[in-house]
């Protein structure tokens, strides 16, 4: 490199002999690429990490310990009047079914030979999940010919019982813990051994509303799973529409002058926006502003909706831009109008990059959750909101919120569920980019 | 490459009516004057080429001739284009349906990427010139057999437009150009990108456009120009230096600018 002389004037040297000079570029190559495999190393590590955490800590969400035992659903205590009217029936409240369920477990520890050490009324109570006396009710409430006989009941158990079985909670924990105790523990094991209490998959989880805060084990994701996508529909409606809109206004359209220069960059400057910002413009106007319903779908699509258009408009123009000019020569030149040209051929052309930005743009959606705070879709919502086009007024949750919500509660059965809500809205956008890539492949098949 | 062969041209010139009349046509692109004082007949039933070094401004005069300028917002035009009669760039025309009339194929074979058929149909569709499948398919068929193109692709005019070879592809291209009947057909150096072969091809093809239309080709190749046209124009540093049948243009130039380009000194 500081050899002053001409190539000419260079010695010829054998090219079976590597130069130095040759040496260092191709170590220097060879520790680039050694980066590059490693960053990619780390990245892949980290992903894992991150996979594997998760499915660790969420796994055992999607699974529920269950009681099965034979409850007689005694006539003088859910049918005190004895008309099996559904009306007055209802006067009876959960706490009756309750004793029900409690004497049903005593009934059957008793036949079953269970003996455990030091077991209380409390055990046994708190042996069954809350939410099985409000489900029995129900059912009884919903069948009145099931009042005075005995049935097969399947029946959640508490999380802390849930947690015996799943290995969260040992002999150990249980004698430190207030809300449980050794004797419930030992009880849990022998249900267990006799085929009382089984694990089996919880359903429940994905389609229950949220649980309060004494029930993490009915605790379910049904709402947020809605609410996500009653968002997500009103993003991809507004959304997809408006901005392909605006994109081709702006890219084929639009005269070139400060004005459009202006809304360019200020397109740009939107997608760096961070997204607590929408949350606050939401809040101010459409909850306070129009007058919309707070926690609800419409509110949190249309904030969405807002956070979307940008990237949806930055791939659309980049899809537009991409489609080779000759195409629009062409169009033109057979005597298309400017819309024909865009309609019939730029825009199928540009069809693949639009769909792929549109689906990424509705998983960032999916996936955020400050803005969603601000207007105040964290709330505890325990009803399913109803079928659109009313349910998008009703209160609902979503996914990430939810997920945040869980994290925030006390008790660490929320932990799996909050683990096991984060397996869910993965799994979400991980199908969502499965199609992305779908539409990719099918569209671009046609150059 | 100033050995010209002149043999196989026929020369035939006049032939045709003013097809086109334009009297100082001028082009601006923003502050850039492209093209200064063009003022030339363009005969029907002919074949016209403009020759000159590049950017000279025979490309943009002939995007003048089917408002493909429009297209280009910094580009101004002046002057007067006469087509029958009546001026392309009165506020009244609208381009699309001058384009219509005037059809175009470019320097790089660009079909659709959509089926051979729907290549050649889209014109006739969109410009209602075919009401009925059966209509469409002989225009398609017509059109495909005029641009010599139909026994090669008779059986596959469901394949994609793109899937041909070049010089397929550039008589696909042509195809359509004429699918919607035009009166006049520009052709922006159509052989550029092809091989010796299908140029030939195209040449021919050229050459028996030319009992139905004013062909205009914008051509780098001299030999081509001499080959294939009948009347000449030699474009340079925007202006119009010279416009004559090409037998004069190539065997006795007015202007020593002219002869400097057409044996290979300037350009």
């Amino acid at each position: 490199m500081s050899d002053p002389a001409m190539p000419a004037a260079r010695a010829r040297r054998s090219l079976l002999k590597t130069d130095p000079g040759t040496s260092r570029r191709n170590a220097a190559e060879r520790r680039f690429r050694a980066y590059g495999a490693a960053a990619v190393v780390v990245a892949m590590a980290a992903l894992a990490a991150l996979m594997f955490t998760v499915f660790r800590d969420g796994a055992s969400a999607f699974v529920q310990a269950r009681a099965t035992i034979p409850v007689v659903i005694a006539a003088d205590v859910v049918d005190p009047d004895g008309n099996r009217d559904p009306a007055e029936m209802a006067g009876v409240l959960t706490m009756s079914y309750g004793r029900l369920l409690d004497q049903a477990l005593t009934r059957e520890i008793e036949r079953r030979n269970i003996q455990v050490e030091g077991l209380t009324q409390r055990d046994i109570t708190g042996f069954l999940s809350a939410q099985a006396r409000a489900d029995l009710r129900r059912a009884v409430l919903a069948d009145p010919a099931l009042v005075g006989q005995e049935i097969e009941w399947r029946m959640m158990t508490s999380s802390r019982v849930d947690g015996m079985l799943k290995g969260r909670v040992t002999r150990d924990t249980a004698a430190r813990d207030a809300k449980t105790s050794v004797a419930q523990y030992d009880l849990a094991m022998a249900l267990r051994d006799q085929g009382v209490v089984r694990a089996g998959f919880n359903w429940r989880f994905i389609t229950a509303p949220d649980g309060s805060d004494s029930r993490p084990e009915s605790a379910g994701l049904g709402v947020a799973i809605l609410g996500s996508l009653y968002m997500m529909l009103i993003v991809l409606v507004l959304a997809l529409p408006i901005g392909v809109a605006a994109s081709i206004w702006l890219e084929e359209f639009a005269p070139k002058n400060r004005l459009t220069d202006v809304i360019e960059v200020n397109i740009s400057n939107l997608a760096a926006v961070p997204s607590i910002v929408f949350g606050i413009l939401g809040l101010a106007a459409f909850i306070n502003f129009v007058g919309l319903p707070r926690s609800a779908p419409i509110v949190g699509g249309l904030v969405l909706t807002l956070m979307t258009l940008p990237t949806i408009i930055i791939a659309t123009r980049a899809a537009l831009k991409a489609v080779p000019p000759s195409i629009r020569d062409a169009a033109l030149g057979v005597g298309a109008s400017r819309m024909q040209t865009v309609f019939h051929h730029v825009l199928p052309l540009a069809m693949p990059g639009i769909l792929t930005g549109t689906i990424l743009g509705l998983a960032q959606a999916l996936g955020e959750t400050a803005p969603l705070m601000l207007i105040g879709m964290v709330a505890f919502v325990s009803t399913y909101p109803s079928a659109p086009p009313q349910g998008l007024l009703d209160p609902a949750s979503a996914l990430p919120v939810q997920i945040y919500n869980w994290t925030q509660r006390a008790d660490p059965a929320f932990f799996e569920r909050a683990s096991g809500a984060i397996i869910v809205l993965l799994a979400f956008l991980l199908a969502m980019n499965l199609i992305a890539i779908w539409l990719r492949r099918k569209f671009e098949r046609r150059w | 490459m100033n050995q010209m062969t002149q043999a196989e041209r026929s020369v035939q010139t006049g032939t045709g009516d003013v097809k086109f009349e334009c009297r100082d046509v001028q082009v601006w692109y923003g502050e850039k004057h492209a093209l200064k004082d063009v003022g030339v007949d363009i005969l029907d039933k002919t074949v016209t080429a403009f020759i000159g070094p590049s950017g000279c401004g025979k490309s943009t005069f002939l995007r003048c001739l089917n408002r493909m300028n429009d297209t280009i917002p910094a580009a101004r035009v002046g002057g007067q284009m006469l087509l029958d009669g009546e001026d392309i760039y009165d506020p009244r025309v609208d381009p699309v349906q001058l384009r219509a009339r005037v059809g175009m194929v470019f320097q790089k074979p660009n079909p659709f990427p959509k089926s051979i058929y729907d290549n050649v149909a889209y014109g006739p569709r969109i410009h209602g010139l075919a009401p009925t499948r059966a209509d469409l398919d002989a225009v398609v068929e017509k059109s495909l057999r005029r641009a010599a193109l139909w026994d090669d692709v008779k059986d596959r005019l469901d394949d994609t437009g793109t899937g041909l070879s070049g010089g397929q592809q550039q008589r696909l291209c042509i195809a359509r150009a004429i699918a919607t009947s035009p009166e006049v057909l520009l052709m922006d150096e159509p052989c550029s990108a092809l091989d010796p072969i299908a140029t030939a091809q195209i040449e021919e093809l050229i050459d028996e456009l030319r009992d139905r239309y004013s062909v205009v080709i914008v051509t780098h190749s001299m030999q081509q120009a001499a080959r294939v046209s009948q009347k000449t124009a030699f474009f340079h540093l925007g202006h119009l230096v010279e416009y004559a049948s090409t037998d004069d243009i190539f065997t006795s130039p007015k202007d020593p600018r002219t002869e400097s380009y057409i044996t290979g000194r300037i350009g």
